[in-house]
């Protein structure tokens, strides 16, 4: 049995002079960025850095022309996207926008909101969330109580979501709301894309552990958005919504956003480390390397339309326990005159993500939920 | 996969079902009949002409039915002594890298002696072997040369790499055939009324034993590509030992876990992958050796240095 096949990483056109680009932008704008913020670097807004990237090409970059996208190869956004990563780059503001929500739209939404919401996510000035937990839908996602009743003048909205990152900040949500009324689980679902300014929404502030304000909740209220709001089919919510997750789960992210931690400590210890600090280097070493050949082979997958449900999941569950596992060890190894509460950059990082790193294996699909699909993979279920 | 390349893994398939469970004196002739020692060997030097590439698809498959052979050992052999124009004996070439103990050292026909950059090719004849044994009871021999080495040359390759690659290919094959087996135990075995296999705990368990097998296919797979690339792969595949080293800590464990009592005994099949696999972690380096020299390697290159590193080695691969 073999259940994750290599398929071979392949972009077009000189990798090396697009990476160099990349850098070249992180070299002329990182003196102004929190270094701490660079350690979970996806969960950073910086809306002028986001724009920074629409401006040069960055965003949308497999999207259509016409829709202010670049038409470039996957797999080149995904070289783009693990340099931004690994430079601790702020690239939370733009991320569901660029990564699913706007391809979401081209795959499955009408001319009108792709015309509506494309260009202004390609620019990095307009962002999206995503819509999906609710107080009692959580992994349990086909639960969602949210209704949007269909009459003459349009979609009729009542409920809540909740968990929702960076919704302060964003344009639209996508959202999974129940448009069959009594209908169970996964039936009678639709997405609809809803701009956060209409009369009725209430959004209110979720402040996590870190003290960071990215999590909300939403209430609707009688909201009325038009029939157009509706993205793809009625009542087949739930089968976008699994595609829109196989998305989700497979990017470079989730084993890269705290990379910084790793060239920090590389940094700190110096070209020379004791046999202790150099073991744990190379263990950390062998983990992002293993992990990245095995992202970089789901996301060719990707490109070559196949769906590698079960080598995401894979991908999501290792990545996130690598990173959560990081801080720790590099907590455990350190010489003992790093203290938390010094200036020192190493410091400052272990603290940050001892606290952080919680949210790893959570985001995106629990660890219980991704093992559960790997073993459905396995014939286990 | 290339067409070449299924042809191979399906010979090799059909050959080691059948001599699974066989011993060297018996299984061994059957090995030379089929031509796998020359694998890497060119064709005009009379060999397969396989890459590296090949050699992992047929290692996997040697550890999938846990065949007790030096069938690495003779085909890395060959290649050495290919690549250094030295004349390539027929039989079991088995290896002895720094002194390391050699297997099957007590039945090959000849043992290449890799040291300090120089390779040496010795009869049986001409050494005397201490005997000692694998945890899973595989012959592992103290060499002493006691006459004049056949033929010598100097030798570039890092041999202790190929051969840490050599088992990381075989436990790619074990894990994943020790998946397999708890897969299908737990779907079979009923307990409390229904199959183990519909318990979440054990779901769970199998489900993050497929991702340490997964990781270690990959690995293995992608230090391979180095090499045939023509890089030296010292990164990827210290990279790749350390990351099957703790593969098969987790895959082993949970493996007999799956098992209970059924697995430890000597009549069950699952003994001769997990004996092998336990012993494997400390061959050709343990997880101390190769990540202290990893971390060393990567420590040079400064915190952003490591990423650059990583990313141009693998773009180098980026077929234009």
């Amino acid at each position: 049995m073999q259940i994750f096949s290599v398929h071979p990483f392949n972009p077009p056109g000189d990798i090396a002079a697009l990476r160099k680009k990349v850098r070249d932008l992180v070299a002329s704008h990182e003196s102004g960025w929190d270094p701490v913020g660079r350690a979970n670097c996806w969960a950073t807004f910086d809306t002028d850095f986001s724009r920074t990237l629409g401006k040069e090409g960055f965003l949308g970059m497999t999207w259509p022309k016409k829709y202010g996208g670049h038409e470039r190869h996957p797999l080149e956004r995904y070289v783009v996207m693990e340099e931004l990563l690994a430079a601790g780059a702020p690239v939370a503001a733009h991320w569901v926008a660029d990564r699913q929500t706007g391809n979401l739209l081209l795959r499955f939404g009408t001319e009108e909101q792709r015309e509506k919401y494309l260009p202004g996510m390609a620019s990095g000035e307009e962002y999206a969330c995503i819509g999906l937990s609710e107080p009692g839908a959580g992994s349990d996602l086909a639960s969602v109580r949210t209704s949007a009743r269909r009459t003459d003048e349009g979609y009729r909205i009542n409920g809540q979501k909740v968990w929702t990152t960076g919704a302060h900040l964003c344009r639209g949500i996508l959202a999974l709301v129940r448009t069959e009324e009594g209908s169970e689980r996964n039936a009678g679902l639709s997405q609809l894309m809803i701009d956060l300014d209409t009369p009725g929404i209430t959004i209110n502030p979720i402040i996590d552990m870190t003290g960071s304000h990215d999590f909300n909740e939403i209430f609707f209220d009688d909201v009325l958005v038009p029939h157009g709001a509706l993205v793809g089919v009625e009542g087949e919510g739930w089968k976008q919504v699994t595609a829109e997750l196989a998305i989700e789960r497979s990017g470079p992210e989730r084993y890269l956003s705290s990379h910084a931690l790793l060239a920090a400590l590389i940094d700190a210890v110096g070209p020379e480390p004791s046999d202790s600090i150099a073991a744990l280097i190379g263990q950390l070493t062998a983990q992002t390397w293993t992990l990245r050949q095995m992202s970089m082979s789901v996301a060719a997958k990707l490109a070559g339309g196949e769906d590698p449900v079960v080598e995401a999941a894979i991908v999501k569950e290792m990545g996130n326990a690598f990173e959560q596992a990081m801080p720790r060890l590099v907590q455990a190894a350190v010489d003992h005159s790093v203290e938390l509460g010094d200036d020192a950059l190493l410091a400052q990082l272990i603290s940050h993500l001892l606290v952080a790193s919680p949210s790893f294996s959570l985001r995106g699909g629990t660890q219980e939920i991704l093992r559960g699909i790997v073993a459905k993979g396995l014939g286990l279920r | 996969m290339s067409d070449s390349r299924n042809l191979l893994t399906e010979m090799a398939e059909g050959l080691f079902a059948d001599l699974s469970g066989q011993d060297f004196e018996s299984a061994w002739p059957k090995i030379e009949e089929a031509g796998f020692a020359g694998l890497l060997v060119a064709e005009d030097q009379g060999g397969f002409g396989g890459d590296w590439g090949d050699l992992f698809a047929v290692l996997r498959l040697v550890g999938q039915f846990a065949l007790a052979l030096p069938l690495g050992e003779t085909i890395i052999a060959h290649k050495l002594l290919a690549d250094a124009g030295l004349a390539r004996p027929d039989g079991a070439i088995t290896l002895t890298i720094n002194g390391n103990r050699a297997p099957w050292g007590r039945n090959a026909g000849h043992i290449l002696r890799a040291e300090n950059d120089e390779l040496a090719l010795y009869a049986a004849d001409a050494v005397s072997a201490e005997h000692g044994e694998s945890p899973a009871d595989e012959p592992r021999d103290k060499i002493s040369f006691t006459g004049a080495a056949l033929s010598s040359a100097s030798c570039a390759a890092d041999v202790y790499a190929l051969a840490a690659l050599m088992r990381v290919s075989q436990a790619a094959g074990a894990l994943d055939a020790a998946l397999a087996m708890s897969i299908e135990y737990s779907n079979d075995r009923v307990q409390f009324g229904r199959p183990l296999s519909k318990f979440q705990a054990v779901q769970q368990n199998l489900a993050a034993f497929a991702a340490e097998a997964a990781a270690v296919n990959v690995a293995g797979q992608a230090a391979a590509a180095v090499l045939d690339n023509g890089g030296d792969a010292a990164l990827e595949i210290a990279s790749a030992k350390i990351r099957t080293n703790h593969a098969i800590g987790v895959g082993t464990a949970i493996a007999h876990q799956a098992h209970a009592a059924i697995g430890f005994t000597m009549e069950y099949a699952l003994h001769p992958l997990t004996r092998r696999l336990m012993g494997w972690r400390s061959e050709y380096g343990n997880d101390a050796y190769w990540s202290v020299r990893l971390g060393k390697q990567i420590a040079a290159h400064g915190g952003a240095g490591m990423w650059h590193e990583l990313t141009a080695r693998s773009d180098a691969l980026i077929a234009g």
